[in-house]
């Protein structure tokens, strides 16, 4: 899911300090949002604009942590609206392909979780992550 | 671009291939939801029933009309007769609701305003429909949440929660398309029964032009818009 590619150059330490930090933004985010899943989407959104006359390195991490986020936010949303018509509307119950929603939603959320960890610790050595197809939609959106 | 949209197309696919993959196991069943509600609606229709057994006829002829009623509907539709809970509450309340864990309660009244056995098949039906359709236990998660109906069946709730429960039952209406599916079911019940859904349509009518010169119309009250519905059930008897 995650690559390793050359960067364009060698950041620096203050880079991969920042870089690392857009992905520790969502993760924190997830821990004072959860449910709400539009705060690691603001969280993210918020230091990318915060960082978006940065360096090359770190626009791009902070590019590739919002798109990541952006498609979190559309599942994590559905299920979060799904739950309060659980909660709120007389025709709508627990039903099975509720439960298997809120289980995969479960599973994504994880498999985010791990590789956003992954790509902090990385991007704070200063090694550059590229995930499968955020790396690349970011390379378009993102010039040096 | 073309390897960004594939990738795109792969990842949404490996998304939703995970979700089928998921859904095919019978989480209702492993969490045991269901097994856990039925525990509850039958606690529950037992608490609340034993609150108002003291007023109920068991017997004696609007008993045994009622009856006999509900027993050709089940007949005709394949439900167990034994699992119905039936009960005749002996007043002038023009009223008939169901409890948890199919607990029926017929007010005397409604049976007295009926003008005839299709009008009151018709609101037996409609009661039953509800049962079947578990429209009472949803109403009460809804309302109250599994918590506090958890909390009224080990008594942590107060006796107060048992009224409470009550009178949301009696008194207060199902959400607008939980009626009309109801009253959707209760005309296939009435037809497969043999018995024509125009009494129904024409005792809520009928009611319609009473609603609000009597006070005592409570099955009216917690059903309104009833003019409407009878239209509907109307044109539905029609098909």
């Amino acid at each position: 899911m995650s690559m390793a590619p050359a960067f364009a150059y060698h950041p620096d330490e203050s880079e991969a300090e920042k870089a690392s930090n857009s992905y520790l933004m969502s993760l924190i985010a997830i821990m004072v949002g959860f449910p709400l899943p539009i705060i690691n989407l603001m969280a993210t959104l918020f230091f990318y604009i915060a960082n978006r006359k940065s360096t090359y390195f770190v626009r791009w991490h902070c590019i590739q942590a919002l798109l990541s986020q952006l498609s979190l936010f559309v599942i994590n949303t559905i299920g979060f609206w799904w739950t309060v018509s659980v909660l709120v509307r007389e025709n709508e119950h627990i039903s099975n392909p509720y439960l298997a929603y809120v289980i995969t939603v479960f599973v994504i959320n994880v498999f985010e979780l791990a590789l956003t960890i992954v790509a902090a610790i990385k991007t704070r050595k200063g090694q550059h992550v590229s995930w499968w197809f955020y790396g690349p939609l970011t390379q378009m959106m993102c010039k040096p | 671009m073309k390897k960004t949209i594939l990738q795109a197309l792969i990842l949404l696919s490996m998304a939703a291939g995970v979700y089928l993959l998921i859904s095919r196991v019978n989480w209702m069943k492993l969490f045991r939801i269901e097994k856990m509600t039925d525990a509850l609606e039958q606690k529950l229709g037992d608490m609340v029933w034993a609150g108002m057994e003291e007023q109920s006829i068991e017997e004696g002829k609007e008993y045994d009309r009622v009856d006999s009623l509900v027993t050709a509907i089940c007949k005709s539709n394949g439900f167990d007769r034994k699992k119905i809970k039936l009960h005749i509450m002996g007043d002038s309340e023009v009223n008939a609701f169901a409890l948890p864990d199919r607990h029926m309660v017929v007010h005397t009244g409604l049976v007295n305003e009926v003008h005839n056995n299709d009008e009151l098949s018709g609101v037996l039906a409609h009661e039953i429909a509800h049962m079947e359709l578990s429209h009472v236990m949803k109403k009460l998660l809804k309302q109250m949440g599994y918590t506090f109906l958890i909390s009224i069946t080990t008594g942590e709730a107060g006796g107060g929660a048992i009224k409470e429960l009550l009178g949301m039952l009696s008194s207060t209406a199902y959400d607008r398309k939980l009626e009309k599916d109801a009253d959707i079911k209760a005309i296939e019940y009435l037809k497969k029964s043999g018995i024509s859904p125009n009494g129904f349509a024409d005792f809520l009518y009928r009611l319609g032009e009473k609603d609000g010169s009597l006070g005592s119309l409570s099955w009216i009250s917690t059903h309104p818009d009833s003019k409407e519905r009878a239209e509907y059930i109307r044109e539905e008897a029609r098909r």
